[in-house]
């Protein structure tokens, strides 16, 4: 007995000193030299570039990473490394996102029901392999997206449904024909999306193998235009992108090497940012962002993400079919709380369907907690003393916080909550039967456009987050659904203001926060545009200009 | 029965060891209530997607037809496709194992340099100061999370003095070496490639000893327990009392016999490092199986999965039979029956 608590007391007296001596170490600042400095004023202090001057080093969790090939690509990691090596019919320009710019095709036409599209494709663009870009190959990677039909494909398939519909006018018109009518605004923000790339057809045939398109040998391997050239992929370690000799347009790109280093774990990310042995570090937990942000040598690159998390409620589950009822969970929720105290900066409060930066983004923020109106709520609906309903959510940071927050919330309401937690793949594939109570979950879009949102939280014919939640309301659907057709810009911003006021009062939702991106980069490092999707940061203008 | 029959009957068992594994996982992995599709789709799959990706893949097919394909296809060394990486099994296996076994390798030759000194000084001052320091030592090892140990030494031995690299196998301004085995310090070293073959021994350094100090706790107890035992039979007090020195006794005599349950330990310890260590892999940015089962366990991607288990499965029982093996070079007087 006596053996085992010296031993005890020894490990503690070893881990007593181990942390001692680390933290001595962590703490120890050289001292500063006793000669007396010289006259000359110094230089602001600026932290020196260790990494060199031509190559970008970004930290960056890539582990969703699938394939390069644009037509699979649909990850956060794969979308923008993808964005540097290809260029698009049309894109947009950080940090405007709601007016499309011309890149492969100098202009475009579309007809007045909205249907028929001719672009006129720039002369002169070399891909980087030396070919022309031509309208064969936008006609070919277009055709190759509905063929190849990946995940991907789901981005193009509301307006193209077969090859035909994309045809060569001649060498450098290419016509898109929809097959029904759609928003101009949306479909040319679809065309920025990295699905849309154009890719060099002759290079990919080349490298065809079994009618696969050559997807297979993209999966590592680019055929662009783009200022970038894929040099190699190692999974699970590094992207080394090289300067394109070809790029088409002047002075770009200003550096000669981008390396995105995989690097899973934020601490890390920290400590390599910190060090200066990186110069972005995309991971950071809010926690490390401020950890770092009054740091000399590093900035803090902010952004609101299109990305919401909402509490969704399953209308066909009693009593969440009362909109009393739902509108009473709305105000026993803390939503300042959330966002301030467990999100620290990484959110904002935002509690309509549209997200902030959108087109028909509506800033309303109607709910905010009041514990007598929900419980009068909650009696008016014949639920006086409450009720208990599951709460699920992924057991992930910081969602689970969220989670806890809001049961504790509505207790205090009267309402108990019992959280139910399940890997995303369990939680979705009961979320799709409609098989849920309450869900903490996300949704972001793919590309600039309120079409994506509106359509998934309002109609659920289409059978996403309304349908999930059993929110069978043909008002929101027909609106969403004229909307995505409306020809006039201004009159469909003004339906989307309408839809999300008509689902802010009536929806099956709790709206809880926008995320906001906060990415550290040194500061010689100009040009790290603040970027709500991540794949339209154009690392062709990044450039390393070591300040003083 | 001769070496040969006793590997060759090893081996035949084995098969039923492995396809007793398919089966398991193989039920295990349909049965549970998850849907690998949605999960590769994200929340924005539509339901006629999923269906139409789940037919593609063929899981709307009865469970014994799948196992039956998946069983002959396992026979022509085909272990499917992977869902999430939409690569063949086989072929990630391949990318993400060696830098495994090259950790893993390298763990065990800290462990085992540390282990097996600190059992036989703990054996032989057993209850003295030296003891209490390695009973101390490998209490530690076992007991401090390998995440924290791995953090506090980047943040100490990288962040703060930079004595070593920070997370990953090279430095990002160095080409990996062509690949040949996946190893990097052996493929730098077969090209002739002596910066690549340095920094990735300085790159495997701190990893290495994170999980080479967890895994010597284990070899360290069992070699001073075998060593205690063995000490205190009669043919060791017989060798002393012949009048030989306390070195041969001991490295001649005692430690042969005592090296046999070390050795098994060290075999079990080896298959497990060989499964990945996920929290150092993470830490160290090392692109191992670990990772990569964990991926997979969590998205529900069964090909993938059992691909991986099966892998696992290889490891040990290869492990178990070459420990055997090794008995008898540590002890002649055991016979294979």
């Amino acid at each position: 007995m006596e053996g085992v608590s010296k031993a005890v007391w020894a490990v503690v007296a070893v881990v007593i000193v181990l942390v001692v001596v680390a933290a001595a170490i962590a703490m120890y600042k050289p001292a500063a030299p006793t000669a007396p400095a010289p006259a000359p004023p110094a230089p602001a202090p600026t932290a020196p570039m260790i990494t060199p001057a031509d190559t970008l080093i970004i930290a960056m969790d890539t582990s969703d990473a699938v394939s390069l090939d644009p037509a699979r690509a649909y990850e956060f990691a794969s979308c923008f490394v993808v964005n540097q090596l290809y260029d698009k019919l049309v894109d947009f320009e950080l940090p405007d996102l709601l007016h499309v710019k011309p890149e492969v095709a100098e202009k475009w036409e579309v007809s007045p029901d909205g249907k028929i599209w001719t672009f006129y494709i720039r002369k002169g663009i070399k891909f980087a392999s030396g070919n022309p870009l031509t309208a064969d190959d936008v006609v070919y990677s277009l055709q190759r997206v509905i063929k190849l039909k990946q995940t991907a494909y789901s981005v193009l398939k509301p307006f193209l449904q077969s090859p035909e519909q994309i045809e060569k006018v001649d060498d450098y018109t290419v016509r898109i024909k929809l097959n029904k009518t759609v928003a101009p605004s949306f479909f040319l923000s679809v065309l920025t999306f990295t699905t849309s790339s154009i890719l060099d057809s002759k290079v990919v045939e080349a490298h065809a193998k079994n009618g696969d398109m050559g997807s297979e040998w993209l999966n590592d391997h680019s055929a662009g235009s783009g200022p970038f050239i894929l040099e190699k992929w190692e999974r699970e370690s590094q992207f080394v992108l090289k300067a394109n000799p070809n790029y088409w347009k002047p002075g770009e790109p200003a550096l000669k090497t981008i390396i995105i280093k995989h690097v899973p774990e934020p601490t890390d990310q920290l400590l390599l940012i910190k060090k200066g042995d990186v110069d972005v570090a995309v991971d950071l937990t809010a926690d490390q962002i401020k950890q770092v942000e009054n740091q000399t040598g590093i900035k803090i690159v902010r952004v609101e993400r299109f990305h919401n998390v909402y509490i969704g409620m399953n209308v066909a589950v009693k009593p969440l079919d009362k909109e009393e009822v739902r509108d009473a969970i709305r105000y026993c929720i803390d939503y300042d709380a959330i966002v301030n105290d467990i999100l620290k900066g990484a959110a904002i409060k935002w509690q309509t369907v549209v997200p902030k930066g959108l087109l028909g983004a509506n800033p309303k923020t109607p709910y905010y907690k009041n514990v007598t109106l929900a419980k009068q709520l909650l009696a008016k609906a014949g639920y006086p003393n409450g009720f208990e309903i599951e709460l699920t959510t992924p057991p992930i940071y910081p969602t689970i916080d969220v989670a806890t927050k809001i049961q504790a919330d509505l207790a205090e309401c009267g309402i108990k909550v019992k959280i139910i937690q399940m890997t995303a793949s369990q939680m979705y594939e009961k979320y799709r039967k409609q098989g849920l109570q309450l869900v903490l979950a996300g949704w972001g879009s793919d590309y600039p456009d309120p079409d994506s949102n509106a359509m998934a939280f309002g109609n659920y014919r289409i059978k996403q987050l309304a349908w999930r939640n059993s929110w069978y309301d043909d008002y929101a659907a027909d609106l969403a659904e004229k909307a995505s057709v409306e020809m006039d810009t201004s009159k469909r911003e003004q339906m989307y203001l309408n839809l999300t006021d008509y689902i802010l009062d009536h929806g099956p939702y709790a709206m809880l926060y926008q995320t906001v991106a906060q990415q550290a980069i040194r500061d010689y490092v100009k040009n790290w545009l603040p970027d709500p999707t991540f794949y339209y940061l154009n690392l062709a203008r990044v450039s390393k200009v070591p300040s003083g | 029965m001769d070496l040969r029959t006793y590997v060759i009957r090893r081996f035949i068992l084995m098969i039923f060891v492995l396809f007793g594994i398919v089966v398991i996982t193989f039920v295990i992995s349909h049965v549970i209530p998850a849907d690998p599709i949605g999960a590769i789709l994200g929340p924005q799959a539509s339901p006629e997607l999923v269906e139409k990706i789940r037919r593609e893949w063929g899981f709307d097919k009865p469970l014994h037809e799948q196992f039956v394909d998946y069983i002959f296809k396992l026979m022509k060394g085909d272990l499917g496709k992977s869902i999430r990486t939409n690569n063949p099994v086989v072929e990630d296996l391949l990318y993400f194992f060696p830098a495994t076994i090259e950790l893993a390798t390298s763990a065990m030759i800290v462990a085992i340099a540390i282990g097996i000194p600190l059992g036989i000084i703990s054996a032989v001052k057993k209850d003295k100061w030296p003891d209490h320091i390695s009973r101390i030592f490998a209490l530690v090892g076992v007991s401090m999370p390998v995440f924290w140990l791995g953090l506090i030494l980047l943040f100490v031995l990288y962040y703060k003095l930079g004595i070593f690299p920070g997370p990953g196998r090279l430095d990002p301004g160095i080409p990996e070496p062509p690949r040949i085995t996946g190893l990097i310090t052996i493929d730098s070293l077969i090209s002739g490639n002596f910066k690549a073959l340095l920094n990735s021994l300085w790159h495997l350094a701190l990893p290495s000893f994170v999980l080479g100090y967890y895994a010597s706790a284990s070899i360290t107890r069992i070699t001073r327990t075998a060593l205690l035992e063995v000490l205190n039979q009669d043919y060791i007090k017989t060798a002393r009392s012949k009048g030989l020195a306390e070195r041969v006794v001991l490295f001649r005599h005692a430690l042969r016999n005592a090296l046999i349950p070390t050795t098994t330990v060290i075999g079990m310890t080896y298959g497990s490092l060989l499964e990945g260590a996920v929290l150092t892999e993470t830490i160290f940015a090392w692109p191992g199986l670990g990772r990569y089962s964990t991926g997979a366990f969590l998205s529900v991607d069964f090909l993938a999965v059992m691909g991986t288990t099966l892998l696992i499965a290889l490891i040990y029982s290869l492990a178990n039979l070459i420990v055997d093996i090794l008995y008898a070079f540590l002890d002649p007087r055991i016979r294979y029956a």
